[in-house]
């Protein structure tokens, strides 16, 4: 290497140690001293984009269920649903907002965050499990439920479960929305008969309820896990397994082909 | 004294270091952006959409659900979803497409382990390496004080960091603009997150583009590179081996990065240099190792064993017997 090549990097070498001080000087400076600099205080954001047209989209909220847990795959319903209907030639575009352990007060404030509005207010379908958690509380309800208890549960899952329905209405006055009923994971324990009335009256309740608002369908899957129920729960004996999500998916994907008359040019 | 420091640079650039370290950074790189591109594609085809703020709201979720089983990282994804929220919130896409959110999140990534190792390959034998093949002895008959031919080998090695860094950033800014674009510099980035007693404080939340941002990254990443530069140096005048010098300092690197994940409750170990080297998650504000940890403490402790390892290395070289 020639002398006068490294002397040039040996120069140039200098110039970059001062350059690297100076940012380390500014780092010290900003987050030392507080007297931040180079504050920008607009910021131009663009817009978010026109939602593709073709696409049909999709929006998952909920639960557990919704997030597919149990599930070798972690797909869901929503998942299976999705896979089925992207077979049949769908272009779609599928969130899943499902969050493990989601009670409907949770999901209610879940609502009121604006990035989540936003993708409400372009879906084209809206699929949602919620109240398992508000029933069952990890179990709890069932080892000392009364009528009492369980009607108050009721009460307010329903109002809870209004306030989503007229929310996700309010932001989205066209979109299909499909709530899905509960199943007994309980029905082949001691108690299975008890259980299964209380989950039963609770569909039936949800179901009266999502009546009340126009496009919004209650979708039942009680009687797919009434039989056998062994077979479609996962090793917790409380979430689906892949054939239970399946047999859900099935019911959805479905609906949905069914409505909107198959896969839009 | 110049033509000490030109003397000991024509001796790095010959042993081809930095090629060396050059090549290494483009293998990887080349890795990470593929890796990256790829990863984009699948969440791309996954969602169904290009637009981030599906994407990151799709990720907060993802988190949000990783919570409950996250054990000892619960509290660092906490902190990590309300600060994503927070972007989303405001509207800012916390990573602008392009070469430079690329740069960004890699400097973030390398400075505690990658960067100094590159930046030890050449400290770590810049005077054992002398003693080793018997040219120390032509070195120090030389009318020139022991003192002053230190100081040189110290100024290369101070210069050769800078390099490395400069490398660094040129090369993966040309090998992200390929994959990703070079655009981006302006982007708007949040800074000022502050973690406080487990939770995340927003009052400093401030806004500044992306190149003040990373320049400030690379100030700090520098520092970090110039400190384990400079202890790898100390080893390299006390240790006769090189390959023992290299050793003792992975070993140092290697169990910062584990300490940190584990000394939350061991108040004094935030003394040790290797925990201190995470300067990074002061600018991302993420918790540090030790709860109270700020960034003039790690940036004090620093700049003491830096002195510290200086000291010593001129106090023994310049008495050294050398045979």
């Amino acid at each position: 290497m020639h002398s006068r090549k490294v002397r040039w990097l040996t120069l140039f070498a200098a110039i970059t140690c001062l350059l690297w001080i100076a940012g380390l000087g500014w780092a010290a400076k900003d987050y030392l001293l507080g007297n931040a600099s180079g504050l920008v205080t607009t910021v131009e954001t663009d817009e978010a984009p026109p939602p593709e047209p073709d696409t049909f989209r999709i929006v998952a909220l909920g639960d557990s269920l919704t997030r597919g847990m149990g599930d070798n795959e972690g797909k869901g319903y929503v998942g299976y649903a999705a896979d089925r209907l992207k077979e049949e030639g769908w272009n779609l575009s599928v969130v899943n907002l499902g969050i493990k352990g989601l009670t409907s007060a949770e999901l209610l404030k879940q609502l009121e965050q604006k990035e989540i509005r936003r993708q409400l207010g372009e879906a084209d379908a809206v699929m949602m499990t919620i109240g398992a958690n508000d029933l069952f509380m990890g179990g709890e309800t069932l080892s000392r439920f009364t009528e009492e208890s369980i009607g108050k549960l009721e009460d307010g899952f329903l109002t809870r479960l209004n306030g989503i329905l007229a929310a996700v209405r309010e932001l989205n006055p066209e979109a299909d929305v499909y709530v899905l009923g509960l199943y007994d994971p309980f029905a082949e324990l001691e108690q299975g008969a008890e259980t299964s009335r209380v989950v039963r009256e609770w569909n039936h309740k949800t179901m009266e309820a999502a009546a009340g608002y126009p496009g919004t369908v209650f979708v039942p899957v009680y009687d797919l896990f009434q039989r056998k129920v062994g077979d479609y729960l996962f090793t917790d004996r409380f979430h689906p397994n892949e054939k239970g999500y399946k047999l859900m998916a099935e019911r959805v994907a479905g609906l949905i082909d069914e409505s909107e008359g198959g896969p839009q040019a | 004294m110049i033509n000490l420091v030109h003397n000991e640079m024509m001796k790095l650039v010959g042993k081809r270091r930095f090629l060396i370290i050059s090549a290494i950074i483009v293998v990887l790189l080349s890795l990470f952006t593929y890796a990256q591109a790829r990863q984009s594609e699948s969440i791309r085809e996954r969602l169904g959409t290009d637009d981030w703020r599906t994407g990151l709201q799709q990720r907060i979720v993802d988190w949000q659900n990783r919570l409950s089983s996250a054990g000892q990282w619960r509290e660092q994804l906490q902190i990590q979803i309300e600060q994503s929220q927070y972007y989303l919130d405001h509207d800012i896409n916390p990573s602008e497409p392009g070469a430079p959110s690329f740069i960004r999140g890699f400097v973030e990534n390398s400075a505690e382990l990658f960067l100094p190792l590159m930046v030890m390959i050449i400290a770590v034998d810049i005077v054992s390496s002398e003693r080793s093949v018997g040219t120390i002895k032509l070195l120090l008959t030389r009318p020139v004080s022991r003192f002053r031919i230190l100081l040189s080998k110290y100024i290369a090695l101070v210069l050769s960091v800078s390099l490395v860094l400069f490398i660094f950033g040129l090369l993966s800014y040309v090998i992200a603009a390929v994959m990703f674009g070079g655009k981006g510099w302006s982007a708007p980035v949040l800074t000022g997150f502050a973690v406080r007693g487990g939770e995340l404080d927003l009052s400093g939340v401030r806004l500044v583009s992306q190149w003040q941002f990373i320049l400030q990254q690379f100030g700090l990443a520098w520092f970090i590179s110039l400190v384990v530069g400079t202890l790898s140096f100390m080893l390299s005048i006390l240790m006769r081996s090189s390959a023992a010098g290299m050793g003792t300092m992975l070993a140092c690197l290697i169990s910062g990065a584990i300490l940190s994940n584990m000394v939350s409750s061991w108040e004094s170990a935030k003394y040790l240099f290797m925990v201190n080297l995470g300067l990074m998650d002061y600018l991302s504000g993420s918790a540090p190792p030790i709860e109270g940890m700020t960034l003039g403490f790690s940036l004090t402790v620093l700049a003491a064993w830096m002195a510290g390892a200086l000291a010593v290395s001129f106090g023994v070289f310049i008495r050294k017997d050398i045979y």
